[in-house]
């Protein structure tokens, strides 16, 4: 062997290759360098990688924006045109001729000589209003009473027993019952459609809290001395939020069908309503001419439904952790 | 394992019975009584006193109130002997008003008000309407008791009276020796075919056990299930008799009468009940047929029951759901991320979201363009019409076995054990038959009784549509119409299913399932 001293140019080493000197810094050495994690960002970024969830968003946003916008613009009347009998059941070309060229007339006219398509959007816009706000009520409540449920043992015995009376009535018939007693107006039907609603998606919750409660991560964090309100919120919570989601995503259609139920049997509201439009229009369905007046409100019913299930279903997969890693 | 049926069974009934009791609040003191005149055109018709007693009986009728008037008070007294019909005549003349009764009226007033207040009634008298000189239309006096039934008496009334027993000692009248009698050759049919049958004297029912050719071939009439007489949808007539008689035209066939005589009838001699004296009433028509007072029979029809209907069609789409959605949810597994998985799991999405009535509609619509029949016809035997029913029932359960059956055989697919299995050189067919499909069927198992049982109550979006004389409709039509016993009756009978169909499910998981044990201490 020899002693001889090896050059390190004659190598052949590139400059990045080879040590250098680095001084040093407190503060540099505080520093985590794995990437930073945010978890909505991270959420976002899984559920617009995929296409159609840009599509589905943009149609939601139109569907749910044009409900809410237009219905107070277009001042619909259904009775506009009550003594008119030549306004009624026209088809989209036929109405256009008799009342000019205009948005309202895309549609044609239903059984009182109303625009279609304004009634459609106005029921809509009831549709949709009751749909959120009773899934926004029975989620929250679900979930709050399904987390004391799961978590506190004696809880568990009494809301059981509660659960197996409740759960044996069916939802529909109870609701039918509780319209039947209350009239239909918008806020009773929240309340009948509410009152026993969250009691399922309680349950759903309580089996949710109850697989995760007891894991080794929440056994550790007791024995630190966590309160039960942090574990609640940063050891629970985030495992949920995919489960929430998707769970809402089942949940919104559900109120819309419901209410289409409600109307067929004549509980419906008093209101303009997508189900009251489906429900009246019935008989034209087989009606050479008239069925535009049936499909609109069922094409719009379903591709409301559809859109907020989609979405929420996507959204449900995007906001699960494990989905972030790819 | 039977402890713990029969244990989940008891609890589960408690549970119906605390609904039932909840229902009836509901109706009977929430709800607004006033809505059952909503409709109703004799009610607009009336006028000031007559309106009121009107409404009063009416209550009565929808089963809200006890309600005694005046003139059935002293009617009772009479019945009773304690008054001769000539004080009756006279005490039932009210005056004007109270002061204005005569000596003998203001007497029995006084009598039946302090009676009634005693008992917790409320006495309401009404003064006559006076129309210038004239008495108005409708405005006479009246006077009359009315006490609310109170929730406790109510359900105990109910519970009790939900099952009738037949026995030798119903009949209140003299009819001789009181006894069964069992014959292998039911007198119906001439006494030479055999067939066994229970005959009863003192019984309601003339037979208590018979055969004949209709599904469940053996009758039996000892036990009766009373579920609430309906008032609207079917007057008079109990909930499950309405759910469970037959429908359509008459059918005649060759009966030999108890006297002997032999004809062409479409009496049912088998649902023969008893009517006090009626066959001296009716000797004209019961003389040469009848030798007793069982006269009172119902008529055979062509047609199956309202619960025959909605079970035919509910089981035909129950099973094509099964046979359909079960393979395509494996090929959807088995095909993942290919068009096939999307266009299922579109059709999924479709199915789940979109609300019920719509996709009938559509099948409808599809149906009607292609030329097979919309509608059901009791009398039509063309079998083309349960094409679109069955069709439009059975979606949404493939919908949701093809869910079920895609998510189970991808979690299954990757699994220790199957991989396992694998590499000890199981073809995938035998892994399939033999280690995921034994997983799979385990929760699927548990769906079936629920699904057969529940068609029995019918599919009401279904039936309404394609005009099904089934169970379905029963409860929104009693719901439209305010008739409460049928509510009542018919939410006892989706409890019970519910309560019957979750504990069979769990049976027959366990017994699928050799891992599943209902015996606590096994755990």
């Amino acid at each position: 062997m020899s002693q001889e001293k090896v050059k390190i140019d004659d190598l052949g080493f590139s400059e990045e290759e080879l040590f250098s000197i680095q001084s040093h810094s407190d503060e540099e050495a505080e520093r985590i360098t794995a990437p930073r994690y945010s978890y909505w960002k991270s959420v976002f970024r899984v559920f617009f990688r995929k296409k159609i969830n840009i599509f589905v968003l943009v149609v939601l946003v139109l569907v749910v924006g044009f409900a809410f916008i237009y219905p107070p613009l277009s001042g619909y009347d259904e009775f506009a045109n009550l003594m008119d009998s030549s306004a009624k059941h026209l088809s989209p070309a036929a109405a256009m001729e008799k009342f000019g060229y205009n948005i309202h007339w895309i549609l044609g006219t239903g059984a009182s000589g109303g625009s279609t398509f304004d009634a459609v959007w106005a029921g809509a816009r009831i549709s949709i209003a009751l749909a959120l706000v009773c899934a926004a009520i029975n989620m929250t409540v679900g979930i709050i009473v399904g987390a004391l449920w799961g978590y506190s043992k004696r809880a568990d015995k009494i809301m059981l027993e509660i659960y197996n009376v409740v759960g044996n009535i069916p939802y529909q018939l109870l609701c039918s019952v509780l319209v039947l007693i209350f009239r239909p107006k918008f806020w009773t039907m929240v309340f009948a459609l509410t009152i026993t609603g969250w009691l399922p998606i309680a349950h759903f919750f309580r089996t949710q809290v109850l697989i995760i409660r007891d894991r080794e991560y929440n056994l550790a964090s007791r024995c630190l001395g966590t309160p039960t309100m942090r574990i609640a919120t940063k050891n629970l919570l985030p495992f949920l939020t995919s489960i929430i989601v998707t769970q809402a995503a089942v949940e919104i259609p559900s109120y819309i069908s419901m209410e289409v139920f409600l109307a067929f049997i004549g509980l419906g509201l008093t209101d303009t309503t997508l189900g009251k439009l489906i429900t009246n229009a019935q008989s034209a369905m087989l009606t050479p001419g008239w069925q535009m007046e049936f499909w609109s409100p069922v094409i719009l019913a379903s591709i409301i439904a559809i859109v907020l299930y989609v979405a929420g279903q996507n959204l449900g997969d995007a906001s699960d952790p494990r989905s972030h890693m790819m | 394992m039977t402890k713990y049926v029969v244990n989940r069974l008891l609890r589960g009934f408690l549970s119906v019975a605390i609904m039932v009791v909840i229902v009836m609040v509901m109706i009977f003191t929430l709800m607004d009584r006033q809505l059952i005149f909503a409709s109703d055109p004799l009610f607009s018709k009336k006028t000031f006193n007559a309106k009121e007693t009107y409404m009063y009986s009416k209550w009565e009728e929808y089963g809200y109130l006890d309600y005694v008037t005046y003139a059935d008070y002293l009617l009772q007294l009479t019945k009773d002997g304690t008054i001769t019909e000539e004080t009756r005549a006279d005490a039932v003349k009210l005056g004007r008003t109270p002061d204005k009764d005569s000596e003998l009226t203001a007497q029995y007033v006084k009598q039946f008000q302090e009676y009634y207040t005693s008992k917790g009634y409320e006495v309401k008298r009404l003064d006559t309407k006076m129309n210038g000189k004239k008495v108005a239309n409708g405005g006479q006096a009246a006077l009359f008791a009315a006490k609310d039934k109170p929730i406790w008496d109510r359900a105990i009334h109910y519970f009790t009276g939900l099952l009738e027993f037949d026995n030798i000692h119903r009949v209140q009248e003299d009819i001789g020796q009181r006894k069964l009698t069992f014959t292998l050759h039911d007198p119906v049919y001439g006494g030479e075919k055999f067939s066994p049958a229970i005959l009863g004297n003192g019984t309601d029912h003339k037979y208590l056990m018979y055969c004949d050719s209709n599904f469940p071939y053996i009758h039996q009439n000892f036990l009766t299930l009373h579920l609430g007489k309906s008032f609207v949808v079917n007057q008079g007539i109990d909930v499950f008799d309405t759910m469970t008689r037959s429908q359509g035209g008459y059918v005649t066939s060759t009966i030999t009468y108890p006297t002997g005589l032999v004809e062409e009838s479409a009496d049912d001699l088998h649902s023969a009940t008893y009517v006090a004296g009626s066959l001296e009433v009716g000797e004209l028509l019961y003389g040469t047929r009848f030798n007793d007072d069982y006269t009172q029979t119902g008529i055979v029809k062509n047609g199956s029951s309202k619960m025959g209907y909605s079970f035919l069609f509910g089981i035909l789409a129950v099973a094509l759901a099964y046979v359909i959605g079960l393979p395509l949810g494996v090929l959807m597994a088995l095909k993942a991320d290919t068009w096939i998985d999307k266009l299922g799991t579109f059709y999924i999405v479709f199915i789940t979201a979109v609300p019920s009535l719509s996709y009938i509609f559509m099948v409808k619509t599809l149906g009607y363009a292609m030329g097979i029949p919309t509608t059901f016809d009791l009398e039509s035997t063309n079998k083309m019409m349960y094409i679109l029913p069955i069709i439009s029932l059975a979606m949404p359960s493939v919908a949701r076995l093809m869910r079920w059956m895609r998510r189970y055989m991808i979690d299954q697919k990757n699994s220790d054990y199957v991989r396992f299995a694998r590499s000890n050189g199981l073809t995938e067919g035998e892994i399939f038959r033999k280690h995921i499909m034994r997983n799979a069927v385990v929760p699927i198992v548990q769906g079936i009784p629920a699904s057969v049982l529940f068609s029995l109550v019918g599919a009401f979006y279904t039936e309404k549509v394609y005009a099904i004389p089934g169970t379905g409709g029963l409860m929104v039509t009693a719901i439209q119409t305010y008739d409460n016993n049928v509510i009542v009756g018919v939410c006892l009978f989706y409890g019970l299913l519910s309560v019957v169909s979750l504990v069979l499910g769990d049976v027959l998981m366990a017994m699928v399932d050799p891992r599943i044990s209902f015996n606590t201490k096994a755990r």
